[in-house]
């Protein structure tokens, strides 16, 4: 009867977090950013520098709000991954906040976004305003394509950074998807080396699948630069499927490492749906 | 340079960066080998390596709209064209 009562109290207090955490979000999009990002839009040349900034700031405050009311869950960055600059960020996905801890992280962001996105009343104008890239054939194709490719140059050159989820939608099992050379054609094009982030424990926070925060269970949640693959390595004159393979080639070595050196409710879900392959 | 050479040297190109092997001059490549935008940006920087200069924002756009390998050797040829003939300036 206790321990019911326990959880009963912990899962409604997941949910009233939960409730909280995205109403401040929302409220961020819809009052906070319109309010303070319309002069902007107005009257500086530079909108979507302008408003990578305000959504940097907003989620910071989101990720700060839910420090403090989800204190089990510990945030470790490595520095290296801090301080990127000027960068093509490829990243593993494993949850819907994968994305947004990123922005929270860099003042100077772009990724390229599912096209169903930018048809969302208000958030999807502001992706717009901010310059993320849609990921539909029909905004990647022709001229427009030339011109995003154009976009994401200046971008980099002005300190900004690119993430890219080369698996293209996040993994729901733990496992690797296979990776879209997308990213690393535009990284030959822009003439820009690839830092692979490793993200982890994500999805402990918020699962997919789940409304819900999983606010009182202990978790750490890790970001790790675990390669560099410069410009001007060798690796960069091989056919871009290749250094695809050789990129997810590495994230799949750190995801056994992980297996390996990991929690043991990690190694069994991740290993359980590995051994079902 | 002649078109055969042209021809051999983008063969080249989709056998090493496409895995295509000997595709066909008339076909719809999209259709085909499932040719997209990201593969046709692939083109172009191989294409720039190919004549030893870049390629002007007017000259990229061009290519966007190339289906067939045989509109590539006239692109190529195209550019090679206006490159001989700004040298001889």
């Amino acid at each position: 009867m206790i321990s019911f009562l326990i959880r009963y109290a912990r899962h409604t207090a997941s949910f009233c977090i939960t409730v909280i955490l995205w109403a401040y979000f929302m409220f961020g999009y819809l009052v906070l950013l319109p309010v303070i990002f319309l002069p902007f839009y107005l009257w500086e040349k530079n909108a979507p520098a302008v408003f990578q900034r305000l959504n940097h700031l907003h989620l910071r405050c989101f990720f700060g709000l839910g420090r403090v009311l989800i204190p089990k869950t510990r945030y470790r960055i490595a520095p290296g991954v801090r301080a990127l600059r000027s960068s093509i960020i490829v990243c593993n996905h494993i949850s819907y906040l994968d994305p947004i801890l990123l922005v929270s992280l860099f003042a100077r962001q772009t990724t390229i976004v599912k096209s169903t996105f930018f048809r969302v009343p208000v958030f999807g104008w502001f992706l717009k305003k901010a310059g993320y890239i849609p990921s539909s054939p029909a905004e990647m194709f022709g001229s427009a394509m030339l011109g995003n490719l154009e976009d994401i140059k200046a971008h980099l050159a002005a300190g900004g950074n690119l993430f890219v989820f080369p698996e293209g939608t996040r993994s729901r099992d733990g496992r690797l998807s296979p990776f879209n050379k997308g990213v690393f054609s535009i990284a030959r094009y822009c003439n820009t080396g690839l830092k692979l982030v490793w993200i982890r424990n994500t999805d402990k926070l918020f699962r997919p699948g789940t409304f819900v925060f999983n606010a009182f269970e202990k978790n750490t949640i890790e970001l790790e630069l675990i390669a560099s693959l410069n410009a001007e390595d060798p690796i960069h004159r091989l056919p871009v499927g290749a250094v695809a393979d050789q990129a997810r080639k590495i994230f799949a070595e750190k995801l056994a490492s992980a297996i390996e050196g990991g929690d043991v409710r990690e190694n069994h879900r991740i290993k359980k749906n590995i051994n079902s392959e | 340079m002649t078109r055969q050479d042209i021809e051999k040297e983008v063969r080249k190109i989709f056998l090493k960066e496409f895995e295509v092997e000997n595709p066909e001059l008339d076909v719809n490549l999209r259709e085909a080998y499932g040719f997209d935008s990201i593969d046709a940006i692939e083109l172009l920087l191989e294409i720039e390596k190919f004549l030893g200069s870049e390629l002007t924002q007017d000259e990229k756009k061009l290519a966007m709209d190339i289906r067939t390998m045989n509109q590539i050797l006239d692109y190529i040829e195209m550019l090679a064209s206006r490159r001989a003939a700004a040298t001889e300036k």
